[in-house]
């Protein structure tokens, strides 16, 4: 199960489990905002490749018009899969919101 | 070891990942294991989905722990050969703006199992990998 919503700061939260069969509905929803800034990744279970391909399309519009997205609070797992992606070098990383 | 046939669609993530599920449970897999070998196998799957299209046959996932070791395996029966092991390396120092969607999933499947072997034979591709849980 996979969910994306706006949190009470405005933040965009995931939850669940981004794959491939959910890859879409994430874009869906990103694209819909003109400028996201903050994704909490507080209960986000699991990414694959497609999710991230979902955060990069996302970061590269954004860029273009001087924004970018902060992902805050990564399992360590996750956080894994950004360092070994090169994430870390393209996405501001945090701990906290 | 169990085995099972799974329909070629990204929608039949959700009964691979049942069916690891259960394996996990039964052999005590660890949780930061499951989500490299989920990670793994959802490459791998999507990549047989995308690759071969027009293909109606389903696909085979074999799971098995011998020790300490869990071996996965996906077999796509009637395709041409692809060498998942040879696919291009991806330059993650570049930029965002440089850096397109694509290709990472099986770069990063090399980074995280243990051990990565394809075997073609008979117009069949098996695509095993290895995660050692110590």
């Amino acid at each position: 199960m996979f969910e994306i919503r706006l949190g009470d700061k405005g933040e965009v939260v995931c939850e669940g489990r981004l794959d491939a069969s959910q890859a879409g509905k994430a874009q869906a929803f990103l694209d819909a905002l003109a400028a996201p800034d903050v994704v909490d990744m507080a209960r986000l279970e699991y990414i694959s490749s497609a999710g991230l391909g979902v955060l990069l399309r996302t970061q590269k519009r954004l860029l273009q018009s001087g924004g970018g997205l902060r992902l805050v609070n990564p399992s360590r797992h996750i956080r894994d899969i950004f360092r070994y992606s090169g994430f870390d070098r393209i996405f501001q990383i945090d701990d906290g919101a | 070891m169990i085995s099972a046939r799974f329909h070629r669609s990204f929608d039949a993530l959700d009964q691979v990942f049942g069916f690891t599920r259960r394996f996990y449970d039964a052999e005590g897999v660890p949780d930061e294991a499951r989500l490299v070998l989920d990670f793994c196998l959802e490459e791998i799957f999507t990549n047989c989905v995308k690759y071969n299209r027009g293909n109606l046959q389903e696909i085979e996932l074999t799971l098995d722990r011998a020790g300490d070791r869990i071996q996965a395996r996906l077999t796509d029966f009637d395709v041409e050969p692809y060498d998942i092991t040879q696919a291009p390396a991806v330059d993650i120092s570049l930029p965002a703006s440089a850096r397109e969607p694509g290709g990472l999933g099986l770069h990063l499947v090399r980074r995280l199992v243990d051990d990565l072997t394809y075997d073609y034979t008979n117009r069949q591709s098996r695509i095993t990998v290895t995660k050692n849980l110590r």
